[in-house]
């Protein structure tokens, strides 16, 4: 098992070093200059002399060749230092630090709920197919895949302020801080995102169910008169999961670098709303950044997804 | 709109009585600063001028040597946080480099301000108590508050003033000063002693102290200056503010705390602010609704309205600001460096309806070259008269079809580009814009979007042929607008224009101190501007503040116009 990770941690440092190299240009291809923006931040447009253009340029260090930018860049990573923001010159690991437990809390919270509504659905769906259940939860499933968890997000804002008077709030309130205000901060941004993930879980775990119910060794078993229940729950259940773990694993590591729609449509700052600042910004270290840890989460949640088929299904064997 | 804090004051003339006032003043010089005693703020306020009557710039009174700020009336209450929802990211903390002075702005003070008792139509004293005017309004010398303290404990004094304008002025290598531009008329600035600084003018403007009010031209101490090598962009330096920095969480909030030995031991009402950073303006109206904020500057439309309707809960109005959404015309390149062109589009293309077509994202208030909130701008029912802003528009449409005709264009024009910004202004202005040229002069345009951050260096390189953009200024005033934007080769001056009468009458009004003469050129300047449009003016904008009712001291129903500014003058009272 121990062989199996680290041969996928060495396999996983080209991805990342890939990665980075591909934000790393993507951030200096596309239009858009970091400079233009920070000297036309206030009082309309301030037209600098080339020798302060050129003082500006440096101060951020991009007055280098995109070779030596790059090397710099990885070797503030590689010393746990990811740098400051090309706008406000704040380290960027203090600010993914203090807003990245809210994303990922956002994130599980959603993917607990996924699990918690779509997989009896799905299962309950599969297990009588064709009935009432089965064709009113898969019209559900298919409205709520539909509807863009941005667009629901929108629309609980304008419920809730029109109704009750009341919003989530907008600033930071960490659970070990305030775990009441916490929960009111992230409870309707993670509903707005489980509720289409719920959806595709259910879809995923209805359609494996329903794969597994017609094997061989689900014959068996009922031939057996082992009980449904236990027929169900030992064995349809445990290998219609492997799909759905697969899916919602990826899902999850899409969700804890922070879901960017959401986030801004709650106003939650949390890191999806900080890259959507950084785009706006054209802060390139800050965008860097984020992507970067992006890809490394979404390596260790592949890694772990993978390492969890073992435990659900015993034939598998990391050797 | 430009989400960007802006700071528009408007410009107040010196007219020739309060110059005269001014003048007498100085032969009282000992006398102190026109604000009342801080024991009776009540009784401090008053009468509030009419918008468009342009008025003084306030005679010292004498009052007491415990002379506070002048503050709106009420029954102020102690304490309480006052919590605010705007954008309050900035790129560094240095104000006159161009720093986010509508957050910075509470640690500091400035020479003098606007006051809110008549809702910012007159200029108060702030760190100086009194001033005079010298002889043909060649210098300025403002006699200095006594007994106030930087937060770090350094006393303020004349040497804090001339370090800071002459930074501003003649910044050292590495420092950019965006108002250098506008203080170019100033010669020197010399402390006459420890307490008395004079500003001496190589000619004349009758709105030199307005430029003093913007909340960028805040007092910086002589220490701080030199201890950072005059670049504070690093750097919170210690004011002498009504409020003391305490935490800067970037992207998320800016938290302070009273200063309890600011110069009016009154002052600020409240302990603390919390200015949290909320950059959309749907969430800023709805966070002030759902009692998140206690107030906004601007909020969206919808919000706005919805705070209408919500009137025991929170107040809402509607400012005129001094930004606003143009259509750039580069001057330089045919068809548009023919006159005839540019004006058949001022004529032909409908204000009201572009002001319709981007309604839901922001209010246009229909103006001309100089904005409402100005004393010098041209009167609604006025402008509701004259061809290119008036909303009948079939004799405009048909004398612009016929200068169109004339120039040579009558068969209409086609591979126009017009550029825009993504979003609002993309989505709904351009294609606004756009609708009408075609359907009233046939000139086809092909619209290309791309990111605001483009905007300021395709319009720098003149890499456009119209671009829909905003513009704004610190002041309202003709005077550094027009030398900045219209004059021949301005700095800002991007498409090329080039009148000679505008640039005559420009050096004009410039220096002119009769408010009425002045009144009479900025007219014509107006009209010079009409017949020979440099750009198409969509409109200025409003801006919708919203507050909580527990909110008061602000003046933010009687404002003339809209200025992010300071608020030691604030309090709370959940009763009132």
């Amino acid at each position: 098992m121990s062989k199996y990770i680290l041969n996928r941690l060495l396999i996983a440092i080209p991805t990342i070093i890939g990665v980075t190299i591909l934000i790393f240009l993507a951030m200096r291809v596309i239009p858009g200059d970091p400079l233009q923006l920070i000297i036309s931040e206030s009082d309309g447009v301030y037209v600098l002399s080339t020798e302060e253009l050129q003082a500006l340029r440096a101060s951020l260090g991009l007055d280098k060749s995109y070779p030596i930018q790059y090397l710099d860049w990885m070797r503030q990573v590689l010393n746990g230092d990811m740098g400051s923001s090309f706008w406000n010159k704040e380290p960027i690991s203090g600010m993914i630090l203090r807003r990245g437990p809210i994303s990922a809390q956002i994130a599980i919270m959603a993917v607990v709920l996924s699990w918690l509504v779509g997989v009896p659905i799905g299962m309950l769906s599969a297990m009588w197919r064709n009935s009432l259940l089965d064709h009113l939860s898969r019209v559900g499933i298919t409205v709520f895949i539909a509807m863009p968890s941005y667009w629901i997000g929108l629309l609980t804002i304008l419920f809730t302020v029109l109704v009750f008077t009341w919003r989530p709030p907008i600033t930071i309130i960490q659970v070990w801080e305030d775990p009441i205000g916490n929960l009111s901060m992230t409870l309707l941004p993670s509903l707005a995102l489980g509720l289409g993930l719920s959806a595709a879980t259910a879809r995923m775990a209805r359609s494996a169910a329903l794969e597994v119910l017609f094997e061989d060794y689900i014959r068996t078993a009922r031939a057996k008169g082992l009980r449904e229940t236990l027929v169900v729950w030992r064995h349809v259940f445990k290998n219609a999961m492997l799909p759905v773990v697969t899916t919602t694993g990826l899902a999850l590591g899409g969700l804890l670098g922070g879901a960017v729609s959401v986030e801004k449509a709650f106003a939650v700052p949390g890191l999806g709303n900080l890259l959507v600042q950084g785009m706006t910004e054209r802060d390139w270290m800050m965008i860097q950044n984020l992507v970067l840890l992006y890809g490394l989460i979404y390596v260790i949640i592949n890694l772990v997804v993978d390492l969890s088929y073992a435990f659900l299904d015993p034939r598998i064997r990391y050797e | 709109m430009t989400r960007k804090p802006q700071e528009f004051q408007r410009a107040r003339p010196v007219d020739r009585r309060a110059f005269l006032k001014i003048m007498a003043a100085g032969a009282s010089a000992s006398v102190l600063a026109a604000c009342a005693a801080p024991a009776a703020p009540a009784e401090q306020a008053a009468a509030p001028a009419e918008a468009a009557t342009p008025t003084p710039v306030p005679a010292p009174e004498p009052v007491t040597s415990s002379a506070g700020m002048m503050r709106p009336q009420g029954s102020p209450k102690q304490g309480g946080i006052l919590r605010t929802a705007f954008g309050v990211t900035m790129t560094h903390f240095d104000a006159h480099q161009g720093g986010g002075t509508h957050v910075l702005c509470h640690m500091y003070n400035n020479l003098v301000r606007n006051n809110l008792v008549d809702g910012l139509r007159t200029i108060i004293p702030d760190l100086s108590e009194s001033w005079e005017v010298g002889d043909d309004g060649m210098s300025y010398t403002f006699h200095l508050r006594s007994g106030v303290t930087f937060h770090d404990g350094e006393p303020f004094t004349a040497a804090d003033v001339v370090a800071t304008f002459n930074r501003i002025l003649d910044p050292p290598a590495g420092v950019v000063s965006p108002m250098k531009a506008n203080f170019s008329f100033v010669d020197s600035i010399e402390a006459m002693d420890d307490m008395t600084v004079r500003f001496n003018l190589s000619s004349p403007r009758p709105f030199f102290l307005n430029l003093l009010t913007p909340t960028n031209a805040l007092i910086y101490s002589q220490k701080s200056l030199e201890e950072h090598n005059f670049d504070l962009r690093e750097v919170i330096a210690p004011g002498t503010g009504a409020f003391r920095f305490v935490e800067h969480l970037p992207a998320e909030k800016w938290v302070m705390e009273r200063n309890p030995d600011y110069w009016d031991p009154e002052l600020p009402y409240v302990d603390g602010l919390e200015m949290l950073h909320v950059p959309a303006w749907s969430d800023r109206g709805t966070a002030v609704l759902t009692d998140q904020a206690d107030m906004s500057w601007n909020v969206a439309k919808e919000t706005w309205d919805e705070g209408q309707n919500r009137s025991d809960i929170v107040q809402v109005n509607k400012l005129a600001n001094f930004g606003a959404y143009w259509v750039f015309i580069n001057n330089r390149a045919e068809p548009f460096d023919d006159v005839r062109v540019r004006l058949a589009i001022h004529l032909a293309v409908s204000k009201q309806n572009l002001a319709a077509a981007f309604g839901t994202q922001e209010l246009i208030n229909i103006t001309r070259w100089v904005p409402q909130g100005d004393p010098y701008a041209t009167a609604p029912n006025v402008l509701a008269t004259l061809p290119g802003y008036r909303a009948e528009k079939e004799e405009d449409i048909a004398a612009a079809q016929q200068l169109m005709t004339d120039a040579g264009y009558g068969d209409g024009l086609t591979d126009i580009e017009l550029l825009a910004a993504a979003g609002p202004q993309g989505e709904l202005l351009a294609p606004a814009f756009q609708d009408m040229l075609k359907r009233t002069l046939n000139i086809e345009t092909e619209i290309r979007i791309v990111e605001r951050a483009l905007l300021g260096s395709e319009q720098q390189s003149g890499n456009y042929q119209l671009m829909v953009h905003t513009r704004g200024h610190g002041v309202s005033d003709i005077s550094p607008r027009g030398n900045l934007w219209w004059r021949t080769d301005g700095s800002q001056n991007f498409g090329g224009y080039s009148n000679a009468d505008f640039d005559a009458l420009l050096d004009e009004i410039d220096v002119e101190l009769d408010f009425d003469t002045r009144q009479g050129q900025v007219a014509e300047a107006q009209d010079l501007l009409d017949a020979n449009p440099p750009e198409y003016l969509v409109g200025y904008t409003f801006h919708l503040p919203m507050w909580n009712n527990r909110v008061h001291g602000l003046a933010l129903d009687e404002r003339a116009f809209a200025e992010w500014g300071r608020m030691e003058t604030v309090w709370i009272d959940e009763e009132a």
